[in-house]
């Protein structure tokens, strides 16, 4: 008799469970989002997550999509893992029913993220995953179910060798990579082959480990060689601001350059006015005041600093309501030939140029440039646009 | 270029021999290492924050709280776990295996409460140097240097020369005797692990006003850990200079050869040393413990 009871209130608690799941997953369409919601580069995932929370209560308070069906944001942690990001999206597609996922922000986990997203047929959009196989596998075949809002490492590394030579004319270059960082080592890449096409000369390079703070024994070789810049070519805000600081403690007073990895508001605070006159170049995002605008309201409503991922969060969310509209329909594969089909997408990260064979977009980048305010605030400013360049 | 290499690797290693003599103090006492000690200094540093950063207490006064910290939560490990586990009989294994624990537990606790975001004090010197023959050297590895200096100095009178010293080292060279005589063994392991906790507190707010303050810089524990062995566990002297070796032989390796074989230096002669002289360098046998 007790077993025969505790059979039906199991039966009762399961029936309970699933009829308001299933009775919601009618009336919303769920996206899910993957970052580092806890680890050391949860400043992003957070910033990324809030952007899409954001842009996900404006939709619905707008109406929603497909006649008034409501979206919901089901985020999951990641930590920045390659492992935890896959099981978190095969959670997100097979126990809550996502139609599409936004994130992460890295390539490491987003290029074994692309085979889980083809196999079950749900698409992903990575944010500031820029490594080429994140959409493209080893072999040349396109992952059709992975697209990405951010430049390839090509594109920025192209960009900024290219822009460190003809626009600021210093042609005695050094390099600084993380051994070991894809990205850190595929842009450092591509700035030297720029800067080299371009007549620049590398005087020094040298490599640090991840997580390093002590920059201080290959800053001593690189003031030997006397170089009039230094690409600095880490993602780690702390680690750039600790650098700069070393740097400027050993007397090194040349420009220091960045990619999109000095993109962080912490970054300026961290560095102690160590920056002020050095630039990085990055996508649109914070040149425009509506990006500006979007950023305040996401910290002055959810706390954290001011970060690009979370425009890439809201983005993400809009060109996949937008596709949802245009396709007439939440289904997976429907949504993917519609964000596939994209030609421009406009987003507050910038203008997305759209490629249907590659997945990649192409964008104009910005050039900021630090400095400190008359009254002591450590502050970036866009002082140059260079334009997209489309294949 | 040599000096400024030198001047970087010594500051390197001072960082490290605040943590290596923790390491090396509860090693003589209790012939194991102590794997939560880098989280010592981790915890320390977060107290500091909390205190300079959240309640807005002086930084001078944070850090003194912090350090308190440090100290505070050591003490709990010994009070709560490892003399537990001691009173059992278990074998010193399970000491270490209790430490890997609470290591952990540590870094998930931090996680939780403070996230994994760098958290740095508002409280900031400014980015300024001191010149010595072309070498450069900033003015917060100066105060920590000249800090961490008085602070071993202190250690190593405070071993040598006091009550609490001696009673310390006779434990170190026979806990039981020591008993016997009179000494109370219990109270001292506490007052050692107090000890050791404010050394790492110090070293952790020293790293995090270097640096940042994180989840897993108590990982830093590892090369304090690698000094330790290098000068000898279980003396504090031989902490102090195999830490400054290590910070050395870690800035040259980076500066002349390569920062990526910097680690595969660091423990290829930890590995040497182990062949050609297990005790470490200073080659201390149980009676010259601590």
């Amino acid at each position: 008799m007790k077993k025969a009871l505790s059979l039906v209130l199991m039966i009762v608690l399961i029936v309970a469970l699933a009829v308001p799941a299933a009775s919601a997953a009618d009336d919303t369409i769920k996206i899910g989002y993957i970052g580092d919601l806890s680890q050391s580069t949860a400043l992003w995932g957070n910033a990324g997550k809030f952007g899409a929370l954001e842009a996900i209560e404006e939709i619905n308070a707008a109406g929603g999509v497909l006649d008034g069906k409501m979206l919901e944001l089901v985020p999951m942690d990641g930590k920045g893992d390659s492992a935890d990001s896959v099981n978190a999206l095969r959670k997100l597609i097979t126990d809550n029913g996502i139609v599409a996922e936004i994130g992460t922000n890295f390539s490491s986990c987003n290029i074994p993220m692309a085979s889980v997203a083809d196999e079950l047929k749900v698409p992903i959009i990575g944010t500031a995953a820029s490594n080429e196989l994140v959409t493209i596998d080893e072999q040349g075949n396109l992952h059709p179910y992975s697209f990405r809002m951010c430049f390839l490492d090509a594109y920025i590394g192209t960009v900024v060798g290219t822009y460190a030579t003809k626009d600021l004319g210093l042609m005695k270059g050094a390099l600084f990579t993380i051994n070991g960082d894809t990205n850190s080592e595929a842009v450092g890449q591509f700035i030297e082959e720029a800067y080299v096409a371009n007549g620049g000369e590398f005087v020094a390079k040298e490599q640090c480990q991840a997580g390093d703070r002590e920059f201080r024994a290959q800053l001593a070789k690189i003031k030997k060689a006397n170089p009039d810049i230094i690409f600095v070519v880490m993602n780690d805000y702390a680690m750039n601001a600790t650098f700069a600081k070393q740097a400027r403690e050993m007397d090194i007073q040349c420009m220091l350059m960045g990619h999109d990895g000095w993109d962080s508001d912490q970054l300026a605070e961290e560095a102690q006015g160590a920056l002020d006159g050095c630039q990085f170049v990055s996508r649109i995002g914070f040149a425009m005041p509506e990006a500006n605008d979007f950023a305040d309201k996401i910290v002055e409503k959810y706390g954290g600093t001011k970060e690009t991922e979370c425009l890439f969060g809201r983005d993400g969310v809009y060109w996949i309501a937008d596709a949802i509209t245009r396709a007439g329909s939440a289904d997976p594969t429907a949504i993917r030939d519609a964000l596939e089909a994209t030609e421009v997408y406009e987003g507050l990260i910038g203008q997305l140029v759209m490629n249907a064979e590659t997945h990649n977009p192409v964008m104009a980048c910005e050039v900021f440039e630090f400095s400190t305010t008359e009254d002591g605030a450590h502050v970036k400013l866009p002082v140059k646009t260079v334009e997209a360049v489309v294949d | 270029m040599f000096l400024q290499q030198l001047i970087t690797g010594i500051s390197i290693g001072g960082i490290y021999a605040l943590l290596a003599t923790g390491y090396s103090l509860i090693y003589s006492l209790l012939d194991f290492s102590n794997w939560a000690h880098g989280e010592f200094a981790m915890l320390g540093a977060y107290f500091a924050i909390v205190f300079a950063n959240m309640v807005g207490l002086p930084f001078m006064l944070a850090a003194l709280l912090g350090v308190c910290g440090g100290a505070l939560i050591s003490f709990l490990c010994e009070k709560l776990v490892y003399r537990h586990i001691r009173s059992t009989g278990a074998p010193n294994m399970f000491l270490m295996i209790g430490a890997m624990g609470l290591s952990t537990i540590f870094q998930q606790v931090a996680n939780l409460v403070f996230t994994g975001q760098y958290r740095s004090f508002k409280f900031k010197l400014p980015v300024s140097t001191i010149e010595i023959a072309g070498a450069y050297l900033g003015v917060l590895d100066l105060i920590s240097l000249v800090l961490t200096a008085v602070i071993l100095v202190f250690l190593i009178y405070l071993i040598n020369k006091t009550k609490f010293g001696l009673n310390v080292r006779a434990i170190a060279c026979n806990a039981n005797a020591a008993r016997v005589l009179g000494v109370r063994v219990d109270r001292s392991i506490a007052s050692v692990f107090l000890l050791a906790g404010s050394l790492a507190g110090v070293a952790g707010i020293l790293y995090g006003m270097k640096y940042n303050v994180f989840p897993t810089m108590g990982n830093i524990g590892l090369k304090a850990f690698v000094a330790s062995v290098v000068g000898g566990l279980g003396s504090v002297p031989g902490a102090i200079v195999g830490s400054l070796l290590l910070g050395v032989l870690e800035t040259f390796v980076s500066g002349y050869i390569s920062s990526s074989l910097r680690d595969f230096f660091s423990f290829a002669l930890l590995i040497v040393l182990l062949l050609v002289k297990p005790s470490g360098l200073f080659g201390v046998d149980v009676q010259d413990k601590a």
